[in-house]
């Protein structure tokens, strides 16, 4: 099978389109009354050919389809231009003693069953096109005298040859529900103004245009999104690239503390750090968060050995305050979420080294000592590129989930941390905020789900920038031979 | 493979030797040193954790790192009197179900998947792993208030079916690491069953499963725990505000509230503790899996 595949020359994307629609030309040009009559009713060419029960199935599929069109996927999609016209009003019926309430539009819901009319239809042409091909596929079987699958063989097929089918189609179901129509969504709500003042039910949210994008790269005075977003982005840059680099490095420098030969029981010593990460993140953010609180333990603490004082005298912490606001203010803050997610990414970092270092090739290593190598210029010249090596790819998505390290920055900053820069504040943003956690905030204090939106899209980006440039780096190919 | 490429011919001057002896002695002093106060960094904040659960009193003491009484009283709190904000039992089970279930169909999407993917070949095989493997870099935090809104459209936040939906739905593009190990397997297995006459489904169940019953035990433990430790989704999905509702995690971060921390504390350290343990186990038992998927399916790539 792995011999038949390599033989077969690669279709590039373009080429197997074309060969997709060449098919569907051949189908429709070459087949008889019966093939062309089944483009109208799906289900013909089968009965024609004696599969009835397949045909019927089909039929099915089509009549549902154009039931679904004609109940919910028309209506809503007519409705889409303006998403909804009609306002809730609810009259108090005083026969009955209780509130009617009108025919009215959910501008959400419109939007919802439209992306999702506009995906089932996408899928209906598919499937249309599957069936002229198959139907077309039976009539020269047929024509020929070959045998033709009965319905049996048809189900054993599903278990068989087309075992994948079976496989495929739940989980494909789901991250098409789950992550397609909620990405659409997204793009889509960008394009409204759908926010506190327009929440459905009770009121309608329409299309605005590019308002929201203008609202948020336009430096205008009225709004201060603009001013929030450059800030904001600017530190989402900043904590990735150190988050990414100081875990990445100091979890190959703690392996190979671990591993250096002076080090007994490794294990010991490994489990040590891996207690800290096996508690649950929460729990450990929102215990050190107290841990380091204004009025905390490590206040106290550094109050009594004199510490803070200390720290006073060199004009770190101001002397209004008592203590050392470790959390409070913007850049004890922002220093002390990178310490404190050295201490949750460390030991990750470290088993992924571990592991990585286990297959380092060792002649190399044994060659260098020979030629009498410090271990600095060995770590320098052979393990560092090596690590890279491997870990390249990855290095550059442990970037992009910076980017989104949602759980960090919130579990720490979110109650604790306030703003004093105004115009940070007019924009719900915090110095400490990532783009994911502006966006959070948005979304569940202030309903301004426009705005989100948009931040989402452009998180969207930055993150389809650097996940493309990873992934050619790992398709590009016979770069694993290298080190082999 | 390793060529030996020592040759004893090469004689190291005395003086060089007795340098490195030099430096190994500091390095067997000082390495251990260094190790043991990394180590204590790491663990302080957990030991932390275990002596305020362990504390005589209910709120934060922030005047000594050890309590001056000791008692299991949180823990009886906890385990046996719930009220109107700690509702711990009923969090853990609302937890172990969500979990349960999140950690069938998972597990079940991903072997699926991973099976169609590493040993059958089909037109379009390519493109969906490329599509996946790029919709997989995505981080799920992105989409979440459109599936909120999914959600909340079909009535199903604020509930144990929404939450396993949210968990599971896209689990299937989580296959890389089980596909991996799925690909070092002989075809001629797969063949001899063909000949065998077993179909794709019997092959699937009779013979690949049981060899990849180590990865699916990794598999397992992870869909598993990502209930437990997931904050975000379950946040915005189970914003009703009703305790009885929440999971572990919302719970015991709602105990920390401005308002109820002074109260609550060391509630919240015993909650954490009792949590920890069981997941503790169960990671440091997926560890050695993590190691080798990592590192394994990173020399694949």
């Amino acid at each position: 099978m792995a011999g038949l595949e390599k033989t077969k020359k690669e279709k590039n994307f373009w080429e197997a389109v074309q060969e997709y629609f060449v098919e569907l030309g051949k189908a429709l040009a070459g087949g008889n009354i019966t093939t062309k009559l089944s483009t109208v009713f799906m289900g013909l060419g089968h009965i024609f050919n004696y599969q009835y029960v397949k045909g019927i199935l089909v039929f099915a599929i089509q009549a549902l389809f154009v039931a679904y069109l004609f109940v919910t996927g028309i209506p809503n999609l007519s409705k889409f231009d303006t998403l909804g016209t009609v306002k809730r009003e609810a009259v108090f019926d005083p026969l009955t003693l209780q509130n009617t309430v009108n025919d009215y539009d959910n501008s959400f819901m419109i939007l919802l069953s439209s992306v999702s009319t506009i995906f089932i239809i996408i899928l209906f042409v598919l499937f249309w096109i599957a069936n002229i091909k198959n139907i077309y596929k039976i009539q020269k079987k047929r024509s020929l005298n070959k045998h033709v699958n009965s319905i049996k063989e048809d189900i054993k097929d599903l278990v068989g040859k087309k075992f994948h089918l079976t496989l495929l189609s739940l989980p494909v179901l789901g991250v098409i529900l789950m992550n397609i129509i909620p990405i659409l969504i997204l793009i889509a709500v960008a394009f409204t103004n759908y926010d506190q003042n327009h929440m459905p039910p009770n009121e309608l949210f329409t299309w605005i245009g590019f308002r929201n994008f203008v609202k948020l790269f336009g430096g205008s005075v009225s709004s201060s999104f603009g001013y929030a977003f450059r800030k904001v982005l600017n530190w989402t840059f900043v904590w990735a690239f150190l988050a990414t680099f100081t875990t990445f490095i100091g979890g190959i420098l703690m392996a190979q503390l671990i591993n250096s030969t002076v080090i007994k029981y490794k294990r010991f010593w490994r489990s040590l750090f891996v207690i800290s990460i096996a508690v649950p993140q929460f729990v450990t953010l929102l215990l050190v968060r107290n841990f380091f609180a204004d009025s905390g333990i490590v206040n106290s603490i550094c109050a009594s050995c004199g510490i803070t004082k200390f720290l006073q005298d060199m004009g770190l912490v101001s002397r209004s305050i008592t203590y050392i606001p470790f959390l409070t203010s913007p850049n004890w803050a922002k220093f002390m979420i990178v310490m404190i997610n050295i201490w949750v990414g460390i030991p990750y970092q470290m088993l992924i080294a571990t592991g990585v270092l286990m297959n380092i090739p060792k002649d190399q290593i044994e060659a260098a000592k020979i030629d009498r190598a410090s271990p600095f210029q060995i770590f320098r010249n052979i393990t560092l590129p090596y690590i890279l090596f491997i870990q390249g790819p990855a290095l550059i998505s442990d970037f992009v989930r910076n980017i989104n390290n949602f759980g960090v920055i919130y579990l720490l900053t979110q109650d604790v941390y306030v703003t004093t820069d105004q115009a940070l504040a007019n924009a719900h943003a915090k110095e400490v905020d990532l783009l994911v956690t502006w966006l959070f905030r948005l979304t569940q204090e202030y309903y301004d789900y426009k705005m989100a939106s948009v931040i989402g899209i452009i998180v969207f980006i930055i993150c389809s920038v650097f996940t493309i440039i990873s992934f050619t780096r790992v398709m590009a190919g016979d770069r694993e031979e290298t080190y082999q | 493979m390793a060529k030996k490429r020592r040759s004893p011919r090469i004689s190291r001057s005395t003086k060089a030797l007795r340098n490195m002896r030099v430096k190994r002695r500091i390095a067997k002093i000082f390495y251990p040193i260094l190790l043991a106060i990394l180590a204590a960094i790491w663990l302080i904040p957990i030991l932390w954790l275990v002596v305020t659960a362990f504390s005589g009193y209910k709120g934060i003491n922030i005047s000594h790192f050890f309590p001056e009484t000791w008692s299991f009283k949180n823990f009886g709190i906890i385990l046996f009197q719930p009220d109107s904000v700690v509702q711990y039992m009923t969090w853990f089970k609302n937890t172990l179900i969500i979990a349960t279930f999140t950690c069938i169909i998972s597990t079940m999407f991903v072997i699926m998947v991973s099976y169609a993917f590493s040993c059958m070949r089909f037109r379009g095989r390519k493109g969906l792993m490329t599509l996946s493997l790029i919709l997989n870099m995505f981080p799920g935090v992105l989409s979440m208030i459109a599936v909120y809104f999914i959600l909340k459209s079909l009535g199903l936040t604020n509930s144990h079916l929404g939450m396993i939906i949210v968990y599971s739905a896209s689990s299937g593009l989580g296959y890389l690491i089980v596909k991996g190990y799925m690909d070092t397997i002989p075809i001629s297995l797969r063949e001899s069953a063909r000949i065998e006459g077993a179909n794709e489904f019997v092959t699937m169940t009779k013979v690949i499963i049981p060899i990849c019953k180590p990865i699916i035990v990794y598999q397992i433990i992870f869909s598993f725990l990502i209930p437990w430790g997931d904050f975000v989704l379950a946040k915005l999905m189970l914003n009703s505000g009703l305790s009885k509702d929440w999971t572990v995690a919302i719970g015991l971060y709602n105990m920390l509230d401005k308002s109820l921390i002074n109260k609550y504390f060391s509630i919240f350290c015993a909650g954490g503790l009792i949590i920890s343990v069981p997941i503790s186990i169960l990671f440091v038992m997926m560890q050695k899996f993590y190691i080798e998927g990592v590192s394994g399916g990173a020399n694949k790539a």
